[in-house]
């Protein structure tokens, strides 16, 4: 079956199996291998990818599910040439480790930001509690998604 | 292969569900999609319900609120009309899992699961929700208790589909609580909880709720609790006192996550924490 | 890499744009799987393949009829079938290997394999396992079911512990914790037209996997490459074979295809290595102003099937049962034991997170016997440099413990803790405690702990670094480029960085015991040093400069200043062959001379000579309704010599903890008959952002002069000392003592409840 959708913007037609998992299409298929499979049953977060805007788990859709929609992957945020202010942000303030963990969290910490643009220490944790790092102990993770958060707000501090 | 029909209309879902009457109903996807993995299944369909719009809105229906089966845990913990009418169901939905799990799993997903843990259920029962069930044949209309039946057992009948939960208007109760207990502050399943409403007229009961979760076989209502605290004040003798009741009524289990004794002991505990309201 | 991002991974790590092994999906790959048949103890009688093999796109599968060689792996002990044969040992073991064309074919033929067993008397506690008469896990051992058992003795502590006027005792566990990398054991293996074997596995120990498969499959070790990119997370759980026999086996059969293995995460728990869980039993002994006399102790571990590094970490243990202590009489009893529980085998602390959870609680036992302030007691104690430890090994390096208490003793948490409890909320109790741990680094004796780096000058005139120890995470391939950058005189991100490969890099150990920074790192010193003696005296030829010395490197050059005059590296390059254009230097780190313990029945290890040290404080509130533990705040004050990379050190510091937290609040893989009760992501459960709290970190001054840059190994050390820290300000909340960890709420209400029954 042919299912048809944007991946960072680009139109992709696949002719594939519809029941098989968002996160084997993209990685195989497509290359998209900043999608990461940490557990396969949701409890991670590294599979992470926006669809149409919203944050998802693509260890959880099925092909048949994407058809028509929007897919947004870290690669799709930015590259290294030209990267995302978070990309940038984890990289500067030591938010990256191992890095298996961090283009799902990069895409939570998105997600957070485009619906609170100043959000607070626990809001920023709440907002990235679904997305597992083993290495870090959250801590310069929060840093960084509040020093993008401030950037995009142009340095000023609205609380 | 495996057939993934995604039906548009309600119309084409009664199709899909005769001409394939053994397919599993994909809504989420994170209760069913980790259970076939785990259960090493694969079916030959799956029915998939995200593409009934008319299943995802919330609106008023005269004095109470109805939400669409497909409405996520997300949007219900932030719509207006949840937040003004039936706040405890916000809360409680907002501790489903994580923010992605929270976009992705529905209300109906987590009444059909009928997990004993389920984080809406406790606070469906308090505000004395009922289950809307469609199917070609028409629709009917359950209450919480006769919807869920047992660990994993709805009374959805083949054919059938949960369309809504009505949920009738619950701001005149000023107390609106619910807490889960996991063993973590987030990606956790409950432990137990407990979701209380209560309608206070000048620091009086005159109604209180209390439903308790993973503690039974379903979420379960304690009317001996309730009736105790009715006529009094929330202070900390009067919960103590309902708490014991609560303690009484529950029929919990030993598993991985606790003991029956913690989950017993615990739910007559989480009305204490009325007092520091 | 420009000078705004630190590490030379981080960005494109960041960009999703690395590429781990998990990553490799070669063009026409087949895919592996094994079969595990889930019991934890049973003779095969048979595996029924011909169902599955009857399947479309399922071109083998393999069982140990199959595998050449010894088809037995292991580190130090080959006790661990690849494919197992005649028995399973526990409930991972498997018996068979399939090689298929998809991903679905391959997931339909493991669920169509049987395998006919009869079970066997099987034993689960290895205090059971060490009776006469139990269940043997491995028929025909000699030793029976211990693997070791061994003792660190220092003067008479039987005597010493008689005459003391205060003594203390206590039982406490540990359980099994899982590393729980976010990316599980995979890689890709090919068998060349060569007869090469060419594998990219997600793996610490690239240079001994050659001979783990080797001897495994019969093969020539030197014809097994391995690469290692960035590992998704290792934590010790890669230390090992773990794919990588089984990988090569099936390159072997794959009639030159590619094969890919990624464990699935309920793989990786059924079937990776796990922390060693303990009973620690301890009697500490003392004169009345808390100076320490006497220890006598003993270490209980299960190593579950296989010995994987067991006897080395209970020799690890064992060396730290007493903490920085002086303590002048000390007998330490060690047993590593066989059961059919599932494997445990090299985790981040390796022992010694064991070991500080008994010796940190005995301090704050005998503190609370005596009446001290923990802080002072620990402070009155702790060692200095020069002195000898309890093994009886002088501390000849850097020794800041003393610094990290005192950094302690001034901070805010610890200044006001009486008031912060105080001022406990509602059915809240709040507590503050510290702990404080050491952990050794290196391999200790009897093991040469060696590097060699090789630097070269590419033929465009670029430096080029060949890393030969695995980055896990813990950013040594950005130390390495730093050192060398300084070293160079270059612009850090000017520098080529090879990742491991046992072709063009030179053998170094493991990614392991805190070594990976400082030895291969004093290599890269070495190897930087012999090429800018080299590049100086071969520009003084181009610069008719007598004296070599005088010369400079800087980017891209070589510079004479007295003369202003500079000749180009890339020029310089073309000049030079090959093998004139790289340097090769090894390391070896040093051992401990002046010993005045003993020890017995240890194969290595024994015993160490550098160690990190850390101070940790915690502040906890523990909610009286559900017994669940917060930690509100948490700091840790280090010793890791010299900070080479600020940031890199607080990674380690903040991440350990963070692991060590885990491991105090909720981390256990409890089994029951060797079934694990904790087989997925939702029941192990690893702390997520809001169960931790901000971690601050202080590195207190220090130097180590044999490091590289002054530093010593950080990775494990802030591993240790959250448990006890937990634990103790557990205590202080709410006067209850756990001695048995994880401290589930399940088990703090019970203590509190068992409290409350005693009040009048």
């Amino acid at each position: 079956m042919t299912i048809r959708f944007t991946l960072n913007g680009r139109p992709v037609a696949l002719d594939t199996d519809p029941g098989r998992r968002a996160v084997d299409l993209l990685r195989e298929d497509l290359g998209a291998l900043s999608v990461k499979e940490g557990c396969g049953t949701g409890e991670c977060g590294a599979c992470s990818v926006l669809l149409d805007g919203e944050l998802k788990l693509s260890c959880l859709l099925l092909a048949a599910q994407l058809e028509g929609r929007e897919v947004v992957t870290c690669e799709g945020l930015g590259d290294q040439a030209a990267p995302h202010p978070l990309q940038a942000a984890f990289a500067e303030h030591g938010a990256v480790q191992c890095g298996f963990c961090t283009p799902g969290m990069v895409l939570a910490a998105e997600s957070l930001l485009r619906e609170n643009q100043d959000p607070d220490r626990e809001e920023v944790r709440r907002g990235l509690s679904g997305n597992l790092c083993r290495c870090t102990g959250y801590v310069k993770i929060v840093d960084a998604v509040q020093a993008a958060a401030r950037e995009r707000r142009g340095g000023r501090r609205k609380k | 292969m495996t057939r993934v029909l995604l039906p548009a209309t309600l119309p084409e879902l009664w199709e899909a569900l005769a001409a394939s009457p053994g397919a599993p109903l994909l809504a989420g996807g994170t209760d069913l999609l980790v259970r076939l993995r785990a259960r090493r299944q694969r079916p030959e369909a799956l029915v998939g319900l995200e593409r009934l719009a008319e299943l995802r809105t919330i609106r008023r229906q005269g004095r109470s609120l109805r939400i669409g089966a497909l409405a996520t845990h997300a949007m219900i913990a932030g719509h207006p009309l949840v937040l003004r009418h039936a706040p405890v169901l916000a809360r409680a939905v907002s501790e489903v899992g994580g923010p992605a799990i929270r976009n992705m799993g529905t209300l109906g997903g987590n009444l059909c699961t009928a997990s004993p843990a389920g984080d809406s259920l406790p606070a469906l029962a308090v505000l004395e929700a009922r289950v809307e069930l469609l199917s070609a044949g028409g629709t009917r209309l359950l209450p919480l208790s006769g919807f869920l039946l047992g660990p994993g057992r709805t009374a959805l009948a083949p054919g059938e589909i949960v369309g809504a939960v009505r949920v009738p208007l619950a701001a005149d109760f000023q107390v609106q609580h619910f807490e889960k207990v996991g063993r973590r502050a987030a990606l956790a399943i409950a432990v137990v909880s407990l979701a209380v409403l209560a309608r206070l007229e000048k620091g009086v009961v005159a109604e209180a709720r209390l439903a308790v979760g993973s503690a039974a076989p379903t979420v379960l209502r304690c009317p001996e609790a309730e009736e105790l605290l009715r006529g009094g004040r929330l202070t900390l003798s009067a919960l103590e006192r309902a708490a014991k009741a609560v303690r009484v009524a529950v029929r919990p289990i030993d598993d991985a996550r606790a003991s029956a004794g913690y989950r017993r002991q615990v739910a007559g505990n989480l009305l204490l924490r009325l007092a520091d309201l | 890499m420009s000078g705004r991002f630190p590490r030379v991974d981080a960005l494109s790590k960041a960009c999703g744009a690395e590429r781990f092994a998990a990553d490799h999906y070669p063009e026409g790959c087949l895919w592996a799987g094994a079969f595990r048949p889930g019991a934890a103890h049973a003779r095969v009688l048979a595996v029924h393949t011909a169902e599955a093999l009857a399947l479309p796109g399922v071109l083998q599968v393999l069982t140990a009829a199959d595998v050449p060689g010894t088809n037995l792996q292991g580190i130090v002990h080959k006790d661990q079938p690849v494919l197992c044969g005649d028995v399973v040992r526990h409930a991972g073991d498997p018996v068979a290997l399939v090689l298929a064309e998809s991903r679905e074919a391959l997931e339909r033929a493991l669920g169509l394999l049987r395998a006919d067993l009869e079970p066997l008397p099987a034993v689960f506690d290895p205090r059971e396992a060490m009776r006469p008469g139990a269940p043997r896990v491995h028929a025909g051992r000699e030793g029976g079911n211990v693997l070791m058992a061994a003792e660190i003795r220092k003067g008479d502590a039987a005597r010493a512990l008689a005459a003391c006027p205060v003594v203390v005792r206590g039982t406490f566990e540990t359980p099994r914790q899982a590393p729980a990398f976010l990316e599980t054991e995979c890689g890709v293996a090919r068998r060349l037209p060569d007869g090469t074997l060419d594998l990219i596995v997600s793996t610490q120990s690239p240079f001994r996997d050659r001979f783990e498969v080797a001897q495994a499959l019969g093969l020539d070790p030197l014809s097994v490459r391995v690469r290692a990119p960035y590992l998704g997370g290792g934590f010790g759980g890669k230390d090992g074979a773990t794919v990588q026999c089984l990988l090569a086996l099936a390159a072997l059969h794959a009639d030159g295809r590619p094969v890919r293995m990624a464990w699935s995460r309920e793989e990786s728990f059924t079937a990776g290595y796990k922390r060693h869980p303990s009973i620690l039993r301890c009697e500490l002994g003392a004169d009345r102003d808390g100076t320490l006399r006497a220890l006598r102790c003993r270490m209980v571990l299960d190593t579950g099937a296989y010995a994987h590094l067991g006897g080395e970490v209970l020799e690890l243990g064992m060396e730290h049962m007493a903490g920085p202590y002086r303590v002048p009489h000390v007998l330490v009893r060690g047993f590593c034991v066989y059961t059919n529980n599932p494997v445990s085998g090299a985790m981040r602390g390796f022992g010694v997170a064991q070991a500080t959870f008994c010796a940190e609680r005995m301090m704050d036992r005998l503190a609370a016997k005596l009446g001290l302030d923990p802080l002072e007691l620990r402070l009155k104690n702790v060692l200095g440099p020069g002195e000898e430890n309890a093994c009886g090994v002088r501390l000849t390096g850097s020794t800041e413990a003393r610094a990290c208490l005192t950094a302690l003793r001034g901070h805010p948490f610890w200044t006001t803790r009486r008031e912060w409890a105080a001022q406990a909320p509602a059915r809240t109790r709040r507590g503050v405690a510290v702990a404080l741990a050491h952990n050794a680094m290196g391999y200790g004796g009897g093991l040469p702990d060696m590097a060699a780096a090789k630097v070269e000058l590419t033929e465009e005139g670029r430096f080029r670094v060949y890393c030969a120890v695995s980055d896990m995470g813990q950013g040594n391939v950005g130390g390495h480029a730093v050192l060398a950058a300084q070293a160079l005189n270059q612009p850090p991100g000017e520098l080529d960085m090879v990742l491991p490969d046992t072709e063009r890099c030179h053998p170094s150990g493991s990614s392991s015991a805190g070594r990976t920074t400082y030895t291969f790192g004093n290599a890269v010193l070495k190897a930087c040093a012999a090429m800018t003696d080299k590049l100086r005296t071969r520009a003084a030829q181009f610069l008719l400069c007598d004296d070599p010395a005088s010369l400079v490197l800087e980017s891209g050059r070589v510079v004479w200043p007295g003369a202003g005059k500079s000749v180009p590296l890339a020029l310089m390059a073309r000049f030079l062959p090959r093998d004139d254009r790289v340097c090769v230097a090894e390391f070896v780190m040093p051992v401990a001379r002046e010993v005045s313990g003993s020890s017995r029945g240890f194969v290595l290890g024994f015993p160490h000579l550098l160690f990190a040290y850390s101070a940790h404080l915690a502040r906890v509130e523990l909610d009286e309704l559900t017994g669940r533990v917060r930690v509100a705040d948490y700091f840790a004050a280090t010793d890791g010599g010299g900070v080479v990379l600020p940031q890199g050190f607080e990674q380690q510091i903040q991440g350990g903890a963070a692991q060590g937290l885990g491991l105090a609040l909720m981390e256990d893989c409890a089994s029951r008959d060797g079934r694990l009760l904790t087989p997925d992501l939702s029941t192990y459960l690893v702390p997520t952002a809001l169960d931790l709290p901000e971690i601050g970190s202080l590195a207190v001054p220090s130097h180590e002069s044999s490091g590289p840059g002054g530093l010593k190994g950080v990775g494990e050390v802030a591993m240790d000392a959250p448990l006890p820290a937990v634990a103790s300000a557990v205590e202080q909340a709410a006067g209850i003592r756990l001695d048995a960890a994880p401290l589930t709420p399940e088990r703090v209400l019970a203590a509190l409840r068992r409290t409350r029954k005693k009040k009048p």
